[in-house]
């Protein structure tokens, strides 16, 4: 465990240095400041709208920084031959893989938690909102994200043991485009028409690719100025379940290809 | 070229007894284009015996950096065997026991020196005063306790290389691949790596270098192996693939005629004044120029038997068609 954790720590210390992250966050961070004075320009009702759009804003933020960050986390080791000291070592390819994921996930979760701090203090202002049960709409979904964005970073993870950062942009950014749409397509093609071949094909992606709406309370935080499903503590542990089942497996799938590949 | 005859060794199962650092036996690494399978390594056959600096040469590209890899299960041999520390590749737990500094190694250059060596001590699971003492000790080895808590992207080729070095002992290994140790080092740092290396020596650690820098690796290397085309053409103990080589013998008072006798395929000769040099292959019979030179009444000045410099062999080895060792052919 000590090589894992040694492993994770400099791989959090290392992203949290990297240039393009800091500038995708102060990019995220300059758009959460702003909403507010945009969405007063709103004809509906204020509250909903801001919070929509700062939920929206944080997800596509954070989206952008976990392929960001994960997509170039084992070439950049290969290409530096930073890997060949570290695998010289005692430590199992099992073990490296896992350090970067865990140090990856840490540097996001820091990420995510002074995004959202900064978007809590920007909302309270705006709308005169310091209680806890009045920030909550924004608390749950920013919560339940970071585990979206650790499931994103395990599918990039993967990916990047056998594709190349381009490539595997592109191959997470679709995965995570499907699987937030997951459940209306599957309410199209699967609970609208029983049969078929596009029914088919879209019950094998509801269980293949990760549910990624399953983990966006953001819509259902607004409706009607309460939380709807996203106060269903049974309806979140099951969404970060979900999420922990699929990133064990990707993990695990993730090892098995590592294991065999040449660095 | 004794010294540098082929030798077909024996099975792995049948030599676990000797003291070797690592044996290879036909290890072979191969990777298939479109149209055709290239054999990068081919049926490598290498001793390397415990406590000896073994240089590993050849040209860019003839293998060298794979084999390492191999032997370190960074990648994968297509065929053969090898063994390291007695162990076959692949066995996690002789990592315990050997270290690698790659050629021109990166590392994390956010972290200090004394961090990077904190990082890869975890990796071993070094813990507490052990590690620190360890560390600090390191330090000191690599002349780098003073630039310690500076970040490593403030330190020179060489202090990175001493750094590497550094991480390399950590474990107090058995056996270091070094690739490259020197390469791009001031004349200064690139002294002081090769007495390091030579510490490594006298402390009874096995060191297995692959270098381009042949006057490194004439001075401390016990034995080397030349690798051309993923082949080993020459391998062998330094002293007996130099041996011999050329004569230079000194003579004064040569008539005309004489040096004309003497002047045949392998002699140089040149006139200096008075004096002839000749200078000579060793497979030539030399005795009898002296013979023919007193009985001329000319007088021997002096005879200098030349040992061959490494860079002569290898320029020979690798311009050399002939496959010398047949078992890698």
């Amino acid at each position: 465990m000590n090589a894992i954790f040694a492993i994770a720590g400099t791989t959090l210390g290392e992203a949290i240095r990297r240039k393009v992250l800091l500038i995708i966050m102060m990019v995220g961070l300059t758009m959460l400041i702003l909403t507010p004075a945009i969405s007063s320009l709103s004809i509906r009702g204020q509250h909903d709208v801001l919070i929509q759009m700062v939920l929206g804003i944080l997800k596509i933020t954070s989206a952008i920084l976990a392929v960001t960050l994960t997509v170039y986390l084992l070439p950049n080791e290969v290409e530096r031959r930073t890997i060949y000291t570290i695998l010289s070592k005692p430590v199992l390819r099992s073990q490296f893989l896992i350090g970067k994921y865990l140090g990856s996930v840490g540097a996001l979760a820091i990420m995510l938690v002074m995004m959202t701090v900064v978007l809590l203090v920007a909302f309270a202002i705006q709308q005169s909102a310091w209680s806890v049960s009045q920030l909550m709409p924004i608390i749950q979904p920013a919560f339940l994200l970071l585990f979206q964005m650790a499931l994103l970073a395990a599918v990039a993870m993967f990916f990047s043991t056998f594709s190349t950062p381009v490539i595997n942009f592109f191959l997470t950014g679709l995965v995570f485009i499907f699987g937030t749409l997951m459940n209306p397509i599957f309410e199209t093609y699967v609970t609208r028409e029983s049969s078929g071949f596009m029914s088919i094909v879209a019950r094998v992606a509801h269980y293949v690719i990760p549910n990624f709406g399953s983990l966006d309370i953001s819509s259902g935080a607004t409706q009607g100025g309460q939380v709807m499903r996203g106060g269903d503590l049974v309806y979140m542990t099951q969404g970060m379940i979900m999420a922990l089942v699929y990133i064990g497996i990707l993990l695990i799938l993730s090892v098995l290809v590592f294991d065999n590949k040449e660095v | 070229m004794d010294g540098i005859l082929p030798h077909c060794p024996k099975p792995l199962e049948e030599t676990l007894d000797l003291a070797l650092a690592i044996r290879t036996e036909a290890l072979t690494k191969a990777y298939k284009t479109r149209t055709r399978r290239v054999d990068v390594v081919h049926k490598l056959n290498l001793e390397v015996e415990e406590g000896e600096i073994f240089g590993f040469l050849g040209p860019n590209g003839a293998g060298k950096t794979t084999t390492i890899k191999m032997l370190l299960s960074i990648i994968y041999p297509t065929s053969g065997k090898a063994e390291v520390l007695g162990k076959e590749i692949g066995n996690i737990a002789i990592h315990r026991k050997l270290s690698y500094l790659p050629e021109k190694p990166y590392y994390y250059e956010h972290m200090t020196g004394k961090e990077i060596l904190n990082f890869y001590a975890r990796l071993f699971n070094l813990r507490g005063d052990d590690k620190d003492k360890k560390i600090d000790e390191l330090l000191e080895y690599v002349n780098l306790a003073n630039a310690a808590g500076k970040p490593i992207s403030q330190y020179s080729k060489g202090m990175q290389q001493r750094i590497g070095l550094a991480q390399s002992l950590l474990n107090d290994p058995q056996l270091l691949f070094l690739d490259e140790p020197t390469a791009g080092l001031d004349p200064i740092a690139h002294v002081e790596i090769r007495d390091l290396i030579l510490r490594m020596r006298e402390q009874g650690k096995t060191v297995f270098i692959s270098s381009h820098e042949l006057s490194d690796v004439e001075r401390i290397c016990d034995r080397v192996a030349i690798l051309n085309t993923g082949r080993v053409k020459v391998q062998g103990k330094l002293d007996d693939l130099l041996r011999g080589g050329r004569v230079e013998i000194t003579a004064e008072g040569v008539p005309q005629d004489l040096r004309e006798k003497i002047n045949h395929d392998g002699v140089i000769i040149s006139q200096h004044g008075d004096r002839l040099i000749i200078d000579a292959a060793d497979t030539i019979p030399t005795a009898d120029f002296i013979d023919a030179i007193r009985a001329a009444k000319g007088t021997i000045v002096s005879i200098i038997p030349r040992r061959k410099r490494l860079e002569d062999l290898f320029v020979e080895t690798i311009q050399s068609k002939d496959d010398v060792d047949g078992s890698n052919g």
